[in-house]
């Protein structure tokens, strides 16, 4: 990793470094917006090519990561409006000084922490969430089937059940 | 915090849906599509035809020609260095189609190189300063233009898929 600023000058060997240690939260990132796996490859291969292209205007190496997994969080949910069908311009980029702070949670040791407090949540929260985490491509009507709840309540329901692990998380971090 | 984040945060704490090796293989592939000295040229608005409500749909505006079995998109248009670069894209047969033109003139030398993450394909311009490329595999694709004794002038990576 370059020391003068000058993110510009990154060798080849920096760039792995960066690779290794980022392409799995940029992974897990793209697919938390339920993309396809090809999709998801896309946002992620995108958010790397975007910092090729802006690589003279980073000024600080020690928020790339932040920067990266920001700018992978806007090319999946771009990708994800244009899959629904939406008109979405392919040339707006989050701003490079401005990364996301909130994206250092994506960190599988804090995983681990919400898994604990996920423990908290009675039912059906934990079932429901355990499934939509640990299978990815599961559909709701399969989430429905295997919970034994109406198909028309998994999106409802999961959106309340993951406001609820937020607020615990929250109140942990706080 | 976001709800996409926390999510991601729960799989990898899982060890759930790993990153396959074909993305971090792709990921590390990136360094060498660097321009080294280039300039990158933004995108900029196109004028607006008759008609249109707005720049923005004229620039952006995707056009389904179901009859050509073809998904076309809008031309996109980006500055540099005095340079202007419009970019039409295609999609036909799984395959993408690119064409464009540079103004003013490049010069007799100047060499246009159309490029995805897999493959590039150099053109001379035409003495109009049109270009045109088919047979390339859709997602991600950029341009750039080399001409001697001035730095290339890169696109913005533009993403295309049927």
């Amino acid at each position: 990793m370059p020391t003068d600023n000058s993110f510009a000058t990154i060798d080849q060997a920096a760039w792995e470094d960066l690779v290794a240690r980022f392409d799995g939260r940029m992974w897990a990132v793209a697919r938390a917006f339920g993309l396809s796996a090809a999709d998801a490859a896309d946002a992620v291969q995108g958010a790397w090519l975007r910092l090729v292209e802006n690589a003279g205007a980073i000024r600080d190496p020690e928020r790339i990561g932040a920067w990266l997994v920001t700018t992978t969080r806007h090319e999946a949910a771009r990708l994800s409006r244009k899959a629904r069908g939406e008109v979405v311009s392919d040339l707006d980029v989050p701003d490079t000084t401005l990364p996301d702070p909130t994206a250092a949670v994506v960190d599988a040791d804090f995983g681990r922490q919400v898994w604990r407090r996920l423990d908290l949540l009675g039912e059906p929260c934990r079932s429901l969430i355990r499934l939509y985490v640990l299978h990815p491509e599961a559909r709701y009507a399969q989430i429905a089937v295997r919970l034994d709840l109406p198909v028309g309540s998994i999106g409802p329901t999961r959106a309340r059940c993951m406001a609820r692990l937020r607020a615990l998380v929250e109140e942990e971090n706080r | 915090m976001r709800e996409e984040y926390l999510l991601a945060a729960l799989r990898m704490g899982a060890g759930a849906d790993p990153v396959p090796e074909g993305v971090s293989a792709a990921a590390r592939a990136v360094f060498g599509l660097r321009v080294p000295g280039g300039v990158p040229a933004g995108p900029v608005d196109l004028p607006v035809p008759p008609g249109t409500r707005s720049s923005a749909e004229a620039g952006t505006a995707q056009t389904e020609t179901a009859q050509a079995g073809a998904v076309q998109t809008g031309v996109r248009r980006f500055s540099a260095d005095g340079l202007v670069i419009d970019i039409e894209t295609a999609v036909t047969g799984g395959r993408m189609e690119v064409a464009g033109q540079v103004s003013p003139l490049p010069g007799p030398d100047a060499r246009i190189e159309v490029r995805t993450p897999h493959i590039a394909k150099v053109r001379v311009p035409s003495g109009s300063g049109h270009f045109a490329v088919a047979g390339l595999p859709p997602g991600w694709v950029s341009v750039v233009c080399h001409r001697p004794g001035h730095p290339p002038v890169f696109t913005r990576w533009i993403h295309v898929r049927p």
